[in-house]
């Protein structure tokens, strides 16, 4: 039942990323000063010096643009079987997805509204 | 047996085992920020699971969905909390171990009993890859139009309620004081990004 078909391309991508990283880390091995002396040690943070603990507390606008990255993504995944079949469905399923599509865009414009979308 | 479902057969241990003990580590790590990262995991191997049963657009889904918005979600979760508690022992407990015990250990016999009880076979070769897409999509705009339709309903609730939650200045006035509050969402002082620790000594 299930022969593969379709999804070499999915494995051989599969496979040379999952082999991205153990090569970086072998070469880094191989290739890399032995010293365990200094800055060695630390936590490697973007090429600065880490100052503190890790553990600090993220602002509650981060999870505000993480909640609408989600309703927008469960939005794309509806809309996906929608332009797969698109060709078999004909006008009446075009204007029930920009019904969909509307809907939405009224949740957009009330983040939009409220500021969810802003940085200060 | 043939080439396809030996791989097939290595495939679904791999997933598998990868699933299982990524789902024991979420459960018994003690850091949560581990256990977070597991179930990234976890979810992962449920979507290498659903594309062994040549469901392609639920493993997709599976992806973008739960690892890549669910997870993100938690981990932020994580992130916003900062308390760092000293967990003392809870009284009694061994008799809640005991307890919890049981009713995994029941849920599990009635899982089981479930798996071997429920004939699996379909009707019919099931439709696969772009096809399953196809025919999702099909049932999406015709018999299942009003639950499409409320899903976006549903969104726009949820997307309501996360932002009336996640403001502070929900209330027409402050419980505390009484005193009015701006409406607003931008707050009107600038906070800092990143909420400051008391300064802990660097690391060095």
């Amino acid at each position: 039942m299930f022969v593969l078909s379709g999804y070499d391309a999915f494995l051989g991508f599969l496979l040379i990323s999952a082999a991205v990283p153990v090569l970086a880390l072998v070469t880094n091995k191989l290739l890399a000063p032995k010293s365990r002396a200094g800055e060695r040690e630390l936590t490697y943070e973007s090429g600065m010096e880490p100052i503190g603990g890790a553990w600090i507390q993220f602002n509650i606008r981060y999870y505000m643009f993480a909640l609408v990255f989600v309703i927008f993504d469960v939005e794309t995944v509806f809309l996906y079987p929608w332009a797969v079949a698109f060709h078999r469905l004909g006008l009446l399923a075009f204007i029930e997805a920009l019904i969909f599509i509307a809907i939405l865009v009224v949740a957009l414009a009330y983040a939009w509204r409220k500021g969810a979308l802003e940085w200060s | 047996m043939t080439i396809a479902s030996f791989t097939q057969l290595i495939c679904f241990s791999i997933l598998s085992i990868t699933l299982v003990l990524g789902a024991l580590g979420v459960v018994l790590l003690p850091n949560i920020v581990y256990s977070a990262f597991l179930l990234g995991g976890v979810f992962l191997s449920v979507a290498g699971l659903y594309l062994l049963l040549n469901a392609s657009f639920v493993a997709a889904a599976q992806v973008l969905v739960y690892v890549g918005a669910v997870n993100v979600l938690i981990l932020f979760a994580i992130m916003l909390v900062n308390k760092k508690e000293n967990l003392a022992a809870v009284p009694g407990l061994p008799l809640r171990r005991v307890l919890s015990g049981l009713v995994c250990g029941g849920l599990l016999a009635l899982l089981i009993r479930v798996a071997f009880t429920t004939p699996w076979a379909l009707p019919g070769p099931s439709p696969v890859g772009e096809e399953a897409t196809i025919r999702i999509g099909e049932h999406l705009f015709s018999d299942y139009l009003l639950p499409f339709e409320l899903a976006s309903v549903l969104l726009l609730m949820a997307m309501i309620g996360a932002i009336v939650l996640a403001r502070r200045d929900v209330f027409s006035s402050d419980i505390v004081t009484g005193a009015p509050v701006d409406q607003g969402l931008i707050e009107k002082a600038r906070t800092p990004l990143l909420v400051q620790n008391p300064v802990q000594e660097p690391v060095r």
